[in-house]
């Protein structure tokens, strides 16, 4: 199409959570138009810079050529990215980092990429990043991004709270105070999401921010500074005692059940967040860790059909 | 508590699943999550357990690939002659020319709402390039089908009769409207625009401003047949001013309010311009509350930040840095001289040109007014042509700017947003290090004025104005800043690239040749890649995009602990 100025579109920061929560996408109408995915908080991701220890590196050999795909993770769970057969500039690299992989080697990675998706015939949707250009990083590098990452979703969830008293659209959510680049995102997004709670999006940040900062990166409740102190120190302390859940929401049980039919697209849902979604609801890590297992091993409701994903026993 | 005693529930439960891992192996690995990762043991265990699982060969069942969503056999078509008789599915982009609603009795007796009309290919190209063809449309996307649009169709089918081909729109077609079309749509709304919105827009504007200036100026119509008198001036309110063009008589003076309703704003260069014709209505508006004319005079004078390609009426406050002459042989044959020099203000710096007896020396406070604004390489710089313009300031205006370190910071979406500025300084994260960085041919041909050489980038030895060529060898990176929001392209010649490289450009030669173009570029993103930096230079910003020619480029120095505080500072979150 000519005529028409197009736009790089920038690179959005983005913690795993929230990007891996989304469920919904915007497909350009032209040829050339960029696609986006379209978050919770109303960031529009069609690029994305994210960082974390690569988790899975795997490569699959198809008709086109070899083809890469991997995760990272970060305090809040895992991107998925992939290196498809048709960019053969990055494959010597890809190799590469897989043999780093498979030699047991584990790392820091910072990754550039575009949004895609796959949609499960079940009407889920998986999302991925299919990378741009990657480089192994130090840990400074990552606690810098994370910062980033941690700010960049902070103004999100500004943004988020002050659309919630405007109206849906543009000249509302302008003068409720929406930054301009959020707007169009956040009138999709509070179209299409149910409400929710911003809350759990701060417990991410608050993840980031303490790994980025040099203090503990527990997975905790906000607790006072004095606590966080003591924690921080002694970071062993925390896997014997078991943290004093903080009136816990309903039944765990439930929790568990509820979070896996609400996220799993296929593909089963990932043990690190069922239980982060536990501990946010305020029960303890341990009580969530007990009650998986008995779920998957006593009562038989849930399966593992792949370490570390559960799905719903078909009944 | 002894590392092994630290971990020691997470290394016996990786233990029992991995019964030949060693425990130190274990622990050692729970440690480096911990400590490089940033990843605490409990959130750790999994993927400790992962990796030892596949150390010791257990199955680990591979993720089966998500299935990409079902290919449809769709159709892309650039032009009507790429479509079958038979072919459905089909997307193409089109111009509607004609939409005419009818009610069309079905076989089942009932009555449904079609259309039908002209459409034509290669819309983004003049009508002379395109093909016309019959559509209908069976699925009443009248709304997206205004005549004059350019649209993408989707999902469409072709269908032929008596050998003629069409267009079928169905109920599932999809229609996206992607240049709108018919008189330009705007907001019918009487309301007054500011002039910050107005200067923004594009199209019908109702204003209430004072006129600040007026002056009667001729335009000579370009076909020879004859003159037309306009008016020029300047409206000014509490949000702004604008240059204002009056194709039929004005008779408010400077001073006056007006009430202004459909004039148009149209862009001359990058400068808005409220156009007033035969159909605009002007009137004299009573407002004792709205700025006086003192007031507003601060509004319209501009700092060097706000100029913009093809402004006039331009009253600015400057320093001048360096002031030169040099006389050339005009046209005509006359000895012109021309002067021409830095000058800064606190927003910035750029170029100004005096076609008169002006001569300041560097240091000296200079006022201009009725300036100009005219583009020199993108780059919007101040020209003179009248001494009267100008006036030597006898104090200073601010405390002198040293020309050497005179950088001003603007954050990267402000600079994006903004015009062409020199001397700025920005902040971003290297988001793409482009694979033609390093050492490329520049080619030697000099210009027919003696002075330069051409220079442009040879590719495969060829210069695209002069043909194969030995080319230069010359250093260059290229990289994509980015602060998450907005993105710049950094372009780095010889000189910053080897400070930002830490290499000379002789040793980037030796890297390439010995370790290949792959690894230098690798080792820039090593470096680089999701990295802060730190930039100082030339923005350029224009209809394609922004550019910034760095004259330096700088890791960020901020620590990451600073920075988090800086974050938690900022929104107010404690941990």
């Amino acid at each position: 199409m000519q005529g028409e100025r197009r736009v790089r579109q920038s690179a959005i920061r983005m913690l795993a959570r929230e990007y891996s929560d989304s469920s919904l996408t915007e497909v350009g109408a032209g040829e050339y138009d960029p696609s986006f995915v379209v978050t919770k908080l109303g960031a529009r991701v069609n690029r994305a810079l994210v960082a974390g220890v690569i988790d899975r590196m795997e490569r699959r050999d198809g008709d086109n050529g070899p083809s890469y795909s991997g995760s990272l993770r970060d305090p809040t769970g895992a991107h998925f990215f992939n290196i498809a057969p048709f960019q053969p500039e990055l494959h010597p690299d890809a190799e590469e980092l897989l043999a780093r992989f498979e030699s047991g080697d584990r790392f820091l990675m910072i990754l550039v990429g575009r949004s895609r998706w796959f949609e499960q015939e079940d009407g889920g949707v998986f999302m991925s990043l299919r990378t741009e250009q990657f480089a192994v990083c130090d840990k400074e590098a990552y606690s810098m991004w994370l910062s980033d990452a941690a700010d960049a979703t902070l103004r999100r969830i500004d943004a988020y709270e002050k659309s919630l008293g405007a109206e849906l659209n543009q000249n509302s959510m302008e003068s409720a105070g929406v930054p301009s680049d959020l707007i169009q995102g956040l009138v999709s997004s509070r179209e299409h999401y149910p409400d929710f709670d911003s809350e759990n999006y701060r417990v991410g940040v608050l993840q980031a921010l303490s790994a980025a900062s040099g203090r503990s990166s527990l997975i905790q409740e906000p607790i006072p500074e004095e606590e966080s102190q003591a924690a921080g120190q002694t970071p062993a302390a925390v896997g014997d005692q078991p943290v004093t859940p903080v009136e816990p929401a309903g039944d765990l049980h439930g929790t568990i059940i509820a979070t896996i039919n609400a996220r799993d697209s296929g593909e089963g849902v990932e043990y690190d967040s069922i239980i982060l979604s536990c501990v946010e609801a305020g029960f303890s890590r341990e009580d969530a860790e007990d009650a998986l297992e008995s779920l998957r091993d006593v009562e038989g409701s849930i399966i593992e059909p792949r370490f570390g994903f559960f799905r719903i026993l078909p009944s | 508590m002894s590392e092994d005693g630290k971990y020691a529930t997470q290394v016996a439960m990786v233990k029992e699943e991995c019964k030949d891992a060693s425990e130190e192996e274990i622990a050692k690995e729970f440690k480096r999550y911990e400590e490089e990762f940033l990843i605490p043991p409990e959130d750790a265990f999994r993927s400790v357990m992962r990796k030892f699982q596949a150390e010791a060969g257990i199955e680990v069942t591979k993720s089966s690939s998500p299935s990409s969503a079902q290919q449809s056999p769709e159709k892309k078509a650039n032009r009507f002659s790429d479509l079958g008789a038979d072919d459905r599915n089909v997307t193409i982009e089109v111009a509607v020319v004609s939409y005419t609603p009818r009610v069309q009795k079905m076989k089942s007796g009932e009555e449904r709402q079609i259309a039908f009309g002209w459409i034509e290919d290669n819309p983004w190209e003049t009508s002379d390039k395109r093909v016309r063809w019959d559509y209908k449309d069976w699925g009443d996307h009248s709304q997206n089908l205004a005549p004059g649009s350019v649209v993408r169709l989707e999902g469409v089918s072709v269908n032929e009769w008596n050998e003629k081909r069409s267009i079928n729109i169905n109920r599932t077609s999809r229609v996206s409207i992607l240049k709108e079309g018919g008189a330009t749509v705007h907001q019918p709304s009487h309301e007054p625009m500011t002039i910050e919105k107005a200067s923004e827009s594009e199209g019908f504007v109702n204003l209430v401003a004072r006129v600040v200036s007026t002056k009667p100026d001729v335009i000579v119509k370009r076909d020879g047949s004859g003159q037309l008198n306009i008016v020029r001036g300047r409206l000014a309110d509490s949000t702004g001013s604008i240059s204002m063009l009056s194709w039929s008589d004005f008779e408010h003076e400077a001073g006056a309010l007006v009430r202004i309703e459909g004039a148009t704003v149209r862009r001359f260069r990058d400068t808005p311009e409220v156009n007033i014709s035969d159909t605009t209505k002007v009137e004299v508006y009573h407002d004792n509350s709205f700025a006086s004319l003192d007031e507003l005079s601060s509004s319209t004078k501009s700092s060097i930040s706000e100029l913009r390609n093809g402004m006039r009426d331009i009253e600015v406050t400057l320093q001048v840095e360096t002031w030169n002459q040099r006389s050339f042989t005009a046209k005509d044959g006359t000895e012109r001289v021309v002067r021409s020099g830095d000058v800064m203000d606190p927003t910035g710096r750029c170029r100004l040109t005096a076609w008169c007896d002006f001569d300041p020396k560097p240091g000296d406070f200079i006022h201009l007014k009725e300036a100009r604004v005219q583009s020199w390489q993108g780059s919007p710089d101040l020209v003179i042509d009248d001494i009267s313009q100008a006036t030597n300031l006898e104090n200073p205006a601010w405390d002198q700017i040293d020309p050497n370190d005179h950088w001003v910071d603007v954050e990267l979406t402000e600079l994006v947003r903004g015009g062409t500025r020199r001397g700025i300084r920005t902040n971003g994260t290297i988001v793409f290090v482009t694979n033609d960085s390093g050492i490329i041919e520049r080619c030697p041909v000099i210009m027919p004025d003696g002075n330069r050489k051409c220079r442009k980038r040879l590719r495969d030895g060829n210069c695209i104005d002069c043909g194969p060529q030995r080319g230069e060898e010359d250093l260059r990176v290229r990289l994509v800043m980015d602060d998450g929001v907005s993105n710049v392209s950094l372009l780095l010649s010889k000189e910053p690239a080897q400070d930002f490289l830490k290499m000379t450009q002789d040793e980037v030669t030796d890297r390439i040749s010995k370790d290949g173009q792959e690894a230098f570029l690798a080792s820039i993103r090593d470096e680089y890649l999701g990295r802060r930096v730190a930039v100082n230079g030339l923005a350029l910003i224009d209809d394609q995009g922004a550019m910034i020619l760095a004259e330096s480029a700088t890791k960020g120095e901020l620590s990451p602990s600073d920075a988090a505080n800086q974050v938690m500072e900022k929104w107010g979150v404690t941990l």
